[in-house]
């Protein structure tokens, strides 16, 4: 583990409290309530004091400086991206929260296959909105973030995790292992294996302890891409092109949570040859 | 070495005794294709003819998750949690998987007992179960295919019930204690015996045995096997995490909110995985998946003092359960080259 490069939160105890922000982009606000509904939420709030947390108190600011940002939401408006940088400015630690803030969500899905132009015109015609709209970004394309925090919506032992590391004076280990790791230490069978199913898990970074497979579903990647270019989407693509599935389906699949991974298309490419 | 049968009449009243000892598990089917080790309510839900289990027995004894230590802040202590030292009784488990388990004690308890892991398996209890390799199992090869040491019980299939072998002073008392369910064996069962395993031992599709390799696969570092499979390898786990033999763990620290105290968990780890290599600084000493694939190679097939045998016990998992298809055996063979008795 190599040491972070932000300023490590002080340990307060009873002496202090430290700061934090819960912030929002484009989203659902899916995480804010995840958050918001911890079950210890009550004594995350005796110990921090926080400064913005719109699902929480209206009493909300962007402005004031915290030791802790969690920014929820992809950027994809201008005004997200001016509060975005706003945030930033204001932070020590910036942790990225969610699908949206940490890959761009599913309103990124047409990464690399419509321009934001395209894709305003045929849901808007020529009406005007009023915030210039931009195309669907996770938040680290424009700011620098400390920590990720994925999921669609992330979990809430991992959101304790997160806060307890923080204000014990650490901080959170990055997880770079994919969802089947989990999957078989909850000891479920594979079905991508048993019956085909176009699980993603192998692809996916783990953290949720294979909740879809856990109930016979496949993974479809919400928590997005294993970190550190470990996301092999040319040997998954491989092996459902061997189980019989499409090269467009494999793509749309994968594209749904990770259309920002930089090795996306790359890989498949590895494997189909190169798009149209 | 004492040898009793078990008929079939009495093969459920057994399990209902031993599960009156302590937690029953034994093999289940846990989905359409899959068996695993579970705890057994029902005795008749036991599986007497399965191949293998998604998750191998170590984890009785080391299980994917648990928590080694609370430590409190304030007064500076740690407590340790320590198993409770309950007894489990752990049925049919194969000939490869009783010579992984020895091979698990010789790192856990021989070299620096490990006393989350010995408790337990001082407090259990190993009854073996005969099988008919399918296409996967190459015990034969890694000389694991007959054990004679690591069960209390051992169950050989015969036509009307078991031939029963019996390991150690537990497996005695436990036969003396229930002498109802026990008879002698008659010279047809030493037959059927006999004729079970000459039968069994046609059925592998390599013969022979792999004791050199090792030597084989040191030799070719860079065959260029490696790097073909490795490119179709996710990186995801499964072949270690399902290995009988595989001994990685993590630990991750897990402080309380207050700061006032928390605990130190271990899981399961895995070498496919980048940060098994990572170190102080940044360094990763396995950079790339095809350093992480080659080294599961080597890992596997080092040698075990203890048992005499590779860490590989040839039970098939880790190809059977690759989502990638990739083919242990079949790649070892390749790097072997002639002669490796396929
Ligand atoms: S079911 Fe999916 S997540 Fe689980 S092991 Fe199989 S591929 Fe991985
Ligand atoms: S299994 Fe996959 S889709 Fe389901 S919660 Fe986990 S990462 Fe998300
Ligand atoms: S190094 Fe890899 S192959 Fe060896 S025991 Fe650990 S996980 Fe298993
Ligand atoms: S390396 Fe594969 S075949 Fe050998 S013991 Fe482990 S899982 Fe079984
Ligand atoms: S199970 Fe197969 S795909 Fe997964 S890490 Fe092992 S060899 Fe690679």
């Amino acid at each position: 583990m190599t040491l972070p490069d932000h300023e490590i939160i002080e340990e307060c105890r009873d002496v202090c409290r430290a700061t934090v922000g819960v912030y929002v982009l484009t989203s659902c606000y899916g995480c804010q309530l995840v958050m918001a509904t911890v079950e210890k939420i009550m004594e995350v709030a005796n110990l921090v004091d926080f400064k913005c947390f719109y699902m929480v108190s209206s009493k909300s600011s962007l402005h004031e400086p915290v030791d802790i940002a969690f920014v929820e939401g992809s950027v994809s408006t201008e005004k997200d991206l001016e509060e975005l940088k706003e945030v930033r400015k204001n932070a020590k630690v910036v942790v990225a929260i969610g699908a949206c803030a940490v890959n761009g969500g599913v309103q990124s899905w047409s990464e690399g296959d419509l321009n934001y132009d395209e894709l305003y015109a045929s849901v808007y015609g020529d009406s005007k909105i009023k915030y210039k709209g931009l195309q669907a970004a996770p938040i680290d394309s424009y700011v620098k973030v400390d920590y990720f925090l994925p999921g669609c919506p992330p979990e809430e032992d991992e959101i304790m995790y997160f806060l307890s590391t923080f204000l014990f004076g650490s901080y959170p280990e990055e997880i770079d292992y994919p969802v089947c790791a989990e999957c078989r230490l909850e000891g479920n069978p594979c079905i991508l294996i048993e019956r085909d199913a176009p699980c993603l898990g192998p692809v996916t970074v783990a953290g949720c302890k294979a909740r879809c497979p856990s109930f016979n579903v496949p993974c479809i990647g919400c928590r997005g891409p294993v970190p550190h270019d470990n996301s092999w989407f040319d040997s998954l693509a491989l092996t459902f092109k061997n189980k019989g599935y499409s090269k467009d389906y494999i793509r749309e699949r994968m594209k749904i949570f990770c259309s920002f991974d930089k090795n996306l298309e790359e890989r498949l490419e590895k494997v189909f040859g190169r798009k149209k | 070495m004492r040898y009793v049968k078990l008929p079939k009449e009495k093969v459920c009243e057994f399990l209902e005794r031993l599960k009156s000892m302590g937690t029953l598990y034994g093999p289940k089917k846990i989905s359409e294709k899959f068996y695993d080790f579970r705890e057994i309510g029902d005795v008749k839900e036991v599986e007497f003819e399965y191949n293998r289990t998604i998750t191998p027995p170590r984890k009785f004894f080391f299980p994917e998750r648990e928590t080694v230590f609370t430590f409190d802040t304030a007064n500076v202590e740690i407590h340790e949690t320590l198993p409770t030292g309950n007894r489990i009784i752990i049925f049919g488990v194969h000939a490869c998987d009783i010579v992984g388990l020895r091979i698990m004690d010789s790192r856990f308890i021989d070299d620096l007992p490990d006393p989350y892991y010995q408790i337990r398996r001082e407090n259990g209890i190993i009854i073996g179960l005969s099988c008919l390799p399918d296409e996967y199992c190459f015990c034969s090869v890694r000389r694991t295919d007959f054990v004679d040491a690591g069960f209390d019980l051992f169950l050989h299939l015969l036509p009307d019930g078991y031939l029963v072998r019996v390991g150690t002073v537990t497996g005695h008392k436990l036969i003396e204690n229930s002498p109802e369910y026990f008879e002698e064996i008659s010279s047809e069962d030493k037959d059927n015996f006999a004729k079970f395993e000459t039968k069994r031992r046609s059925m592998f599709t390599v013969q022979g045995n792999w004791d050199d390799m090792r030597y084989r696969l040191e030799l070719h570092l860079d065959h260029p096997m490696y790097m073909r499979e490795s490119d179709k390898c996710l990186g995801c786990g499964n072949c270690t995490l399902t290995c009988p033999t595989c001994r990685c763990y993590e630990v991750k620290d897990l402080p309380t909110l207050d700061g006032a105290g928390g605990e130190r968990v271990r899981f399961w780890d895995s070498c496919q995985f980048r940060s098994h290599g990572l170190v102080a600084g940044g360094h990763n000493f396995r950079p790339t998946k095809k350093d992480r694939f080659l080294n599961r190679y080597q890992c596997k097939n080092a040698y075990c003092e203890t048992t005499t045998t590779a860490y590989c016990v040839g039970c098939g998992r880790c190809t059977y359960f690759c989502p990638a298809d990739i083919q242990f055996k079949e790649n070892l063979l390749e790097v072997y080259g002639p002669g490796g008795g396929a």
